[in-house]
């Protein structure tokens, strides 16, 4: 990711393989967003709203599915979440040192 | 050639401090010792809180921690009360090989009374107090700067902003032939296969993935979901999701270079170069673990805000979240939230970061020494006999 590409950008996506992007301000449902996939300039509409520093998903997902930050897998989705809306531990959940 | 002013210690290790540490060795004498340093301003007051009964990995980590602080070249000379000579000898003989002054004091000398303790305590400290003030700094090399790197009450910002920045000074100290320390075993649970990969042996390598393992079975069989607790309520609220993407976000710190050995708790490294601690996340532990293993400055970051900072080595305090940045001002030592926005870029940003490393390490105050902060905790991995 080059150094100022979330200058004047919503939020950041750090890997173009990326589902999960991150707030770079308070996101509000309804507002169309701003944000690079690579060099791609994306938009969508936020679903639900999303506060600073908070994650969304930039496309659809289905349950079960592993979402990735980083380039890196860092949660499973645990219900389907609509691009746009918050993906936060009420809708992914994390894959490691779980509960036998 | 960058340089800081620092105290040149006998052994050749410089301190960026210096301290008059009162060192309580057992849990006995703390509230003395506590009395004596208050008697004693300026003077670094450290209580061990146990002693008797501990076994295996407690008894060494605390005897490690113990002669740790004391040899750490931000003490300048050691006043160190006790119990009984035999134990309080052991561990100024350990200490001795630093070259400073070192003065103990056993409650078996006083009668087991502790006003004499305290008599006696004040008079000599006051020796060691005026006697390290004749030291002087002198400018030296950046290599003789010793790193802990730690994050706390972080949020996605800290993995975005902040720790990178850290990775960065921790590569340039590096570079110069300095050391650096990251620990936070389960901080890097998800990230294994990243921080593995730079193991500078394969026996490196694999202790790397041993460690998280072990962690990762310690919080299965405790029966606890790691999500809630780690991360924590803070790290949820802020926005972090998983133990994998706080892993991820906590590495960066460690930044790019080779790892050349996983310490145990408060262990000090042999070499020079970067070094993983397989230790407690919690930074009061984690942060003690660093210093007893001779970090001489912290660097910590935090996203939400956290005040604790260590009491021997100075803690520079850094967030990149805006919204933190205007509500604690009087706690962060240093902002990256125009590199968070996109207005600077994470390199142009850090000769500014090193710049305030500079003033730091060479007697500038950070938020935490001028409020009084500061505290070591020490690990306890199991009961007491």
């Amino acid at each position: 990711m080059s150094e100022n590409s979330r200058k004047g950008w919503d939020a950041v996506v750090l890997n173009p393989i990326d589902e999960l992007a991150t707030a770079l301000r308070h996101l509000t449902a309804g507002e169309v967003v701003r944000f690079r996939v690579g060099d791609q300039p994306c938009e969508l509409i936020m679903k639900t709203d999303v506060a600073l520093c908070h994650k969304f998903v930039v496309r659809d997902v289905v349950a079960g599915e592993k979402l990735r930050k980083y380039g890196e897998v860092v949660a499973g989705a645990s219900e389907p979440i609509e691009a746009g809306a918050h993906a936060h531990v009420h809708n992914i959940k994390s894959l490691r040192a779980v509960r036998k | 050639m960058d340089q800081f002013s620092g105290y040149v210690r006998p052994d050749g290790q410089v301190g960026v401090r210096n301290h008059l540490l009162v060192l309580s060795a057992t849990g006995l004498t703390g509230p003395t010792g506590r009395r004596i340093s208050q008697a004693l301003p300026g003077a670094v007051f450290v209580a061990m809180p146990y002693d008797g009964g501990l076994l295996g990995e407690d008894r060494d980590a605390q005897l490690c921690t113990l002669i740790g602080f004391g040899v750490n070249p931000n003490v300048g000379a050691v006043l160190m009360i006790g119990g009984n000579p035999p134990k309080l000898d052991y561990l100024a003989k350990k200490m001795s090989k630093s070259g400073k002054p070192i003065v103990s004091i056993s409650m078996d000398e006083c009668d087991h009374d502790a006003i004499t303790l305290t008599e006696r305590s004040i008079r000599a400290g006051a020796k060691l107090m005026l006697e390290i003030s004749k030291l002087r700094r002198v400018s030296c090399p950046l290599s003789k700067l010793f790193l802990g790197l730690e994050c706390g009450r972080s949020d996605p910002s800290s993995g975005l902003v902040s720790n990178p920045m850290l990775g960065l000074m921790a590569d340039r100290i590096v570079d110069e032939g300095g050391k650096a320390v990251f620990g936070e075993t389960t901080e890097w649970l998800g990230a294994e296969h990243l921080l593995s990969k730079r193991g500078a042996t394969p026996a490196v390598e694999q202790a790397i993935l041993d460690a998280v393992l072990d962690n990762e079975n310690r919080a299965i069989e405790a029966g606890l979901d790691l999500t809630g607790e780690n991360p924590g309520p803070t790290n949820i609220a802020g926005g972090l999701s998983t133990i994998e993407e706080k892993s991820l976000g906590n590495i960066a710190k460690s930044g790019s270079r080779p790892i050349q050995s996983v310490l145990k708790y408060a262990e000090a490294p042999a070499t020079p170069g970067l070094h993983a601690m397989h230790a407690a996340t919690y930074a009061p532990e984690s942060v003690s673990g660093f210093t007893a293993s001779g970090a001489n400055l912290i660097l910590f970051t935090t996203g939400q805000g956290n005040s604790f900072v260590n009491l021997i080595s100075p803690t520079i305090k850094i967030s990149a979240n805006p919204d933190t940045e205007a509500r604690i001002k009087e706690q962060l030592d240093f902002t990256c939230t125009d590199v968070f926005s996109g207005e600077v870029s994470l390199v142009d940003a850090a000769p500014r970061f090193l710049e305030l490393i500079i003033d730091v390490a060479s007697g500038t105050k950070t938020w935490g020494e001028v409020l009084g902060e500061g505290e070591e905790v020490v690990s306890r991995f199991g009961g007491s006999l």
